[in-house]
């Protein structure tokens, strides 16, 4: 794999501009200034490549082209609830410097890749979420709107013991910019004991946006942490949605929606690590390919050594409503203890005849028909869903692009 | 290991696979790879100048090639030095090109292959034999009815002399050229020995061919090739088997399969792997199935310290079909990496995978296989299916699948399962008066049923041998 090279207009001083112009304390500049220097030894994020076949081309990326790091602008609307605090980094830095600085970079390495590192070293906007022990959030919502050419976010959620959030964070495209953007979403999450995180995502970015984001959590003794990840907009997006199990008993769902059309192209990763004993893991996810729309799928179940009694599934359908449409996947299962049960499967097919016959002979008319089981199609994962809003919105988009 | 284990030992089972020779040959070739290496054997051989340049170009594009280093959980090569291994020895044997009379064998030899139980075998359950020892296939023989309606059965190396021009079209040029990986192009290289079938129009060869693969010298190296051109609407089953006692050196065998199935052809490929766990079992085995052709992989990999092993299927004709069948068993230090890839190049063709892996005490498997379907190929349908049967927590198992899907109107499934022996299926036996070992025993049986029943009798109770093998003395 080939690093990227540094992009001419990226300089230790526009690092240091941007962190200057968000007065933010010295550990920040300084992580900034290491996330930056890493930049030459670190490579883009793998990709599956088989003989003869890449299945994503990172490399194409024109980080020259696509990144403006001084001109970034976003319109952020932070919804919080009763005794939780939903800041951006700006305003967290004076009551939870500790905080911060104690938990930033340390779910999400940003010297994993040369993304990770690149968002890490320019990143102007995101949220910090501090869920305090025994407090239970319910309702915290995160809108965020890109309206500059190249956009880095970072969001980290902190909860203490017994505590739970259920987190909204909703993404779309705000002004129009001419040509080509990038847009990076870095999350991470941190349980304490009995914790339990519910975090949704959905992005709806404009066609010609390039979009990586990278959510990880790790999850405490008998915590949860469920993601939840719809994909339905840009023109390139990989997403990786990790968790691990790192705390005795502790949980993760990670469940994902997309739907692709024209020549998007979804590249949809979900990994679970099982590092402890009594873990469960489960992946759903569900995916629709229209036009030429391509799709890539990897789902990794990692169970350790020390895990011992884990459970461990997976499970991924993609659906094609056209013939140019392409998709790959690859669910593996990386298996170090016996004693566990892991399953996984995937499937790849079209609206199913008889179920469109059916419906069909009850008169409902062929398109409509196939629209409602496209709808239908995405029901498991809707139903994972815990907030309203998410829910409706992602239905609303589905139904739109049926349309 | 319990008491009540020992019996495993007395049988002669293990001793069949572990005897040694001592090593006598007539020509043995130095140690390592150049240029002159390969003439001297290409000399030896006394084969057409075409092939000769087909095995420097091969050795040319050996060393361009780097190694493969970098799969997730691939087994370590790094022991594996090329300039290690003596690439060529040519038995002791009068008869060029093998013998078809076993009591025309030396001694050493022919004892050899009686403890190995080919000659019974033979006479039982078979319609041809092969079998090579080293480098060179020492006897071959194959029914005189089978002869009369034309169909070949004979060494690769005596082929190259009879049927020059179907070796010269087919071999390694369409199915897997030697550029295909780093060990394809040393086997295209350094090639020695294995079987040519051909089979006629029209044919149906009813008992299994069989050839059977061992190496005796220590620190060897056996590269054997086998063709096989199945004519349009006829059908064959060949068969192959190999061991090798073990030696303190590693040993190499990278064998190329070749298969070439004609229109409405079906041709069993069957293989039950015993290499000693000092062995790097490396091939290349690839099948082109024409339209409304059938191809079978059938495969037990039981020895040999690391395996890198992938049948593959190219469907190219309509309605071509597949069905892979594997069963993998890694013991303590072994690491069997195997699979199945299947490209889908033509409408209404369907394959059907089904992996089996067990590990124990610090073994492990790794499922890796590949699903193409190429765009245009309308109505096809793949079904994987793979399970893994962990011992203990000192084993590993992986599963990694590869689909890529360039058509919509198409069925694809795939689907895993790992998992320990279940306690209550244990409990169950238990209480019906089996002993704990007795009943993981039978448990393993029952998993490993589905590729029993595809071999004939004599290979499904020579494989449940094995595996009582691999089993002794590690239960519990």
């Amino acid at each position: 794999m080939s690093s990227a090279t540094l992009p001419a207009n990226l300089s230790e001083e526009t690092v240091r501009e941007i962190s200057e112009r968000r007065d933010e304390p010295e550990w920040m500049l300084q992580r900034r200034l290491d996330a930056l220097d890493a930049l030459d030894d670190v490579d883009l994020p793998d990709v599956i490549q088989t003989p003869g076949r890449r299945w994503t081309n990172l490399e194409a990326l024109d980080f020259e082209e696509l990144v403006d790091p001084l001109n970034q602008s976003d319109e952020t609307e932070r919804v919080t609830d009763e005794g939780v605090h939903v800041l951006p980094f700006t305003e967290a830095f004076d009551e939870f410097d500790d905080v911060l600085e104690a938990n930033f970079g340390k779910t999400v390495d940003p010297e994993s890749n040369y993304l990770t590192a690149l968002s890490a070293a320019l990143f102007t906007t995101g949220t910090f979420i501090y869920v305090p022990e025994g407090v239970d959030a319910k309702d915290v919502k995160v809108r965020a709107k890109m309206n500059s050419k190249s956009l880095f976010s970072h969001t980290l959620v902190v909860t203490e013991d017994s505590s739970s959030a259920t987190i909204l964070e909703r993404i779309d495209s705000g002004d129009d910019v001419e040509g080509d953007r990038y847009f990076s979403n870095l999350v991470e999450v941190t349980t304490g004991e009995n914790s339990y995180v519910q975090y949704g995502s959905l992005q709806n970015l404009d066609e010609d946006t390039y979009h990586y984001t990278f959510k990880r959590g790790d999850a405490d003794v008998y915590g949860t942490i469920n993601w939840i990840e719809g994909n339905i907009g840009s023109r390139l997006t990989r997403s990786d949605v990790e968790t691990e199990l790192n705390g005795d008993s502790s949980e993760t769902k990670i469940v994902g929606a997309f739907f692709g059309h024209n020549d998007q192209h979804l590249d949809i990763n979900a990994r679970v690590w099982h590092q402890a004993e009594n873990t469960t893991a489960d992946l759903v996810t569900r995916g629709v390919l229209d036009d030429d729309a391509r799709s890539v799928y990897e789902g990794v179940q990692d169970v350790g050594r020390d895990a011992w009694n884990t459970s461990s599934y997976q499970r991924e359908n993609t659906l094609m409503l056209s013939d140019e449409s392409e998709a790959d996947a690859s669910p593996k299962l990386i298996i170090h203890n016996h004693d566990t049960e892991a399953s996984h499967s995937a499937t790849v097919g079209q609206v199913d005849e008889e179920d469109l016959f059916y419906m069909t002979s009850r008169s409902v008319p062929p398109l409509q028909a196939r629209n409602m089981l496209v709808e239908g199609f995405f029901v498991p994962v809707l139903e994972e869903i815990a907030v309203d809003e998410f829910r409706e919105d992602l239905e609303e988009l589905i139904a739109e692009r049926l349309r | 290991m319990s008491s009540d284990q020992d019996h495993l030992k007395e049988t002669d089972t293990e001793a069949r696979f572990e005897f040694k020779k001592e090593q006598k040959s007539s020509f043995q070739a130095d140690k390592g790879l150049t240029e002159e290496t390969i003439r001297v054997i290409s000399e030896d051989k006394d084969e057409p100048e075409w092939m000769l340049q087909r095995r420097l170009r091969a050795l040319k594009q050996f060393q361009e090639m780097p190694m493969p280093t970098d799969w997730p959980g691939q087994p370590d090569l790094s022991e594996v030095d090329v300039n290690e291994i003596v690439p060529y020895i040519r038995p002791d044997v009068e008869t060029r090109g093998g013998v078809d009379d076993w009591t025309d064998l030396p001694d050493d030899i022919k004892d050899t292959f009686d403890k190995l139980g080919i000659p019974e075998a033979e006479k039982n359950a078979l319609s041809g034999v092969g079998a090579q020892y080293e480098s060179e296939v020492v006897y071959q023989n194959m029914q005189e009815r089978w002869e009369e309606k034309g169909v070949v059965f004979m060494n690769m190396d005596q082929a190259v002399q009879e049927h020059e021009d179907i070796v010269k079209e087919y071999f390694m040029t369409k199915c897997v050229p030697p550029s295909d990986n780093k060990f394809a192009a040393l086997h295209g290289a350094i090639w020695s020995g294995g079987s040519f079938v051909y089979v006629p129009e029209d044919t149906t060869v009813d008992m299994p061919v069989q050839a059977y693969f061992r190496m005796n010298s220590e620190g060897m190296g056996q590269f054997e090739h086998t063709l096989i051109v199945a004519e349009e609407g006829s059908e064959v089953h060949y068969i192959e088997g190999c061991s090798a006692p073990k030696y303190s050196a590693f040993n190499l065998h990278s064998g190329g399969v070749e298969v070439f199935v004609g229109e409405d052809a079906h041709v069993q490929y069957s293989t039950v792997q015993n290499w000693s766990k000092n062995t790097y079992n490396l091939n290349t085995k690839r099948a082109i199935v024409e339209k409304g052709g059938r191809m079978e992989w059938i495969s037990g990999s039981m020895g040999s310290k690391a395996t890198m092993l992938y049948p593959a299927s190219i469907l190219k004709g309509r309605g071509a079909s597949d069905n892979h069948i594997t069963i993998a068993f890694a013991g303590e230090g072994q690491n069997i990496d195997t699979g199945a890839k299947v490209y889908h190049n033509a409408p209404n063709t369907k394959s059907t995978i089904e992996s089996k892996s067990i590990s124990k005490d610090g073994g492990r498997t790794n499922y890796r296989g590949l699903v193409h379907i190429s765009e245009g190929a309308t109505n096809s349908s793949t079904a994987v299916e793979c399970d893994a049967l962990m011992f203990d927590n000192e084993s590993t198992s992986d599963t990694m699948p590869y689909m890529e899907i360039n058509e919509s109107k198409v069925d694809v499934a795939h689907e895993a399962t790992v998992g320990k022996i279940g306690d209550e299926d244990i409990f169950y036996l238990q209480s019906r008066g089996l002993d704990d070992d007795d009943a993981k025993q039978m448990i393993v049986s029952g998993f490993i049923e589905p590729i029993t029943e595809e071999l004939p009798i004599e290979y499904a109770v020579e494989l449940n041998r094995l595996v009582e093998l691999e089993m002794e003395g590690s239960l519990g």
